[in-house]
């Protein structure tokens, strides 16, 4: 699975609109602002479809994947968008990684612990607001926006200095890049 | 005091929301300290024990409060058990040390918790530090936790 995927969910309560860039995306934030809402209406949706009353708009199937049983379930689940509530355990474990490693799935990860074993982006770590934009009479408009900011640093950053962790490919790759710069 | 152990932890209760709603009673609902937090977190008033009036979501019962303030609740209401509190944003952090300045609780984090620009005391588990400002917190916590 690659690309952008634009997701538009809600009900007579809530609407959220945002999109996925990657493969992982992290929700963090605040307490109560729509995170575990969130989840659970994609999983409303996925049971009982248009019956459930609310609205999904998608390219691809949203899943919820959680409980003791998820490593039976998670291979069965191709092409999708996989949303996990914090309260899974499962979450910063090496064998969860290289479920995720192995599968063609995108997942949207709620969890404020760091996970050290996947390979996320920084600029992929998100939290919920709520918009003044127009949602509905009722309705309340959430979206995400950026924890860590949304920075450009090959415009900003002018180091003198750099420091990599050993002599290996990181070291080789700046080194590439710094070649014929003032840098050290 | 509010004492905190860094990372994992076996004897935990990881899901405090699942615990909260399987043990809560009326009057941790009523409880003025719960009321105060429900209100400052989940911008909710606490109309009975059984119904909770929420600004997004209307009319609620206390299984629908955010997992933060289930598990601040959880937190004061059984101070002799430890919870999971990284299931709390950091919007949670000043009403752990307001619990914490009336008795004695420990709490679990497994990631860095922001407790502000003020002064503040909170005891370390993991290293046995009595800790007073988010300056001296983060060396601390940062070797244990990201």
């Amino acid at each position: 699975m690659k690309g952008i995927h634009q997701i538009t969910i809600s009900n007579a309560s809530v609407r959220y609109e945002f999109s996925l860039k990657r493969n992982i995306t992290v929700i963090r934030g605040d307490s109560a602002t729509g995170k575990t809402t969130l989840v659970e209406m994609i999983n409303e949706y996925y049971e009982s479809g248009q019956e459930s009353g609310i609205e999904l708009r998608c390219d691809k199937q949203c899943r919820v994947l959680g409980g003791r049983d998820w490593k039976t379930l998670l291979p069965t689940i191709r092409d999708s968008i996989v949303f996990i509530d914090e309260d899974n355990e499962f979450l910063p474990t090496d064998e969860f990684a290289r479920a995720v490693r192995e599968s063609d799935n995108y997942y949207c990860l709620i969890t404020r612990e760091g996970l050290p074993n996947l390979p996320y982006s920084v600029e992929e770590i998100y939290g919920i607001r709520t918009s003044g934009k127009y949602a509905g009479l009722r309705q309340v408009y959430h979206e995400f926006y950026h924890i860590y900011g949304n920075h450009r640093p090959h415009e900003l950053v002018r180091p003198e200095e750099l420091i990599v962790e050993d002599s290996n490919s990181g070291f080789e790759f700046f080194s590439g890049i710094s070649e014929g710069k003032n840098y050290t | 005091m509010l004492s905190i152990y860094y990372g994992e932890m076996p004897e935990v209760i990881y899901n405090p929301a699942r615990y909260f709603k399987n043990t809560y009673t009326d009057e941790w609902i009523t409880d003025e300290l719960s009321r105060k937090m429900i209100k400052d977190i989940d911008k909710s008033e606490v109309i009975g024990p059984r119904i909770i009036d929420s600004p997004v979501l209307g009319g609620i019962s206390p299984r629908e409060l955010s997992g933060g303030v289930k598990t601040l609740i959880c937190i004061y209401k059984k101070p002799d058990k430890i919870f999971n509190a990284s299931a709390c944003g950091d919007n949670c952090a000043k009403w752990l040390l307001e619990i914490g300045k009336v008795m004695d609780v420990t709490i679990n984090l497994r990631h860095i918790m922001d407790f502000g620009d003020g002064e503040f005391t909170v005891k370390i588990l993991n290293t046995g530090q009595i800790i007073h400002s988010m300056e001296e917190l983060i060396p601390v916590a940062g070797m244990i936790v990201r």
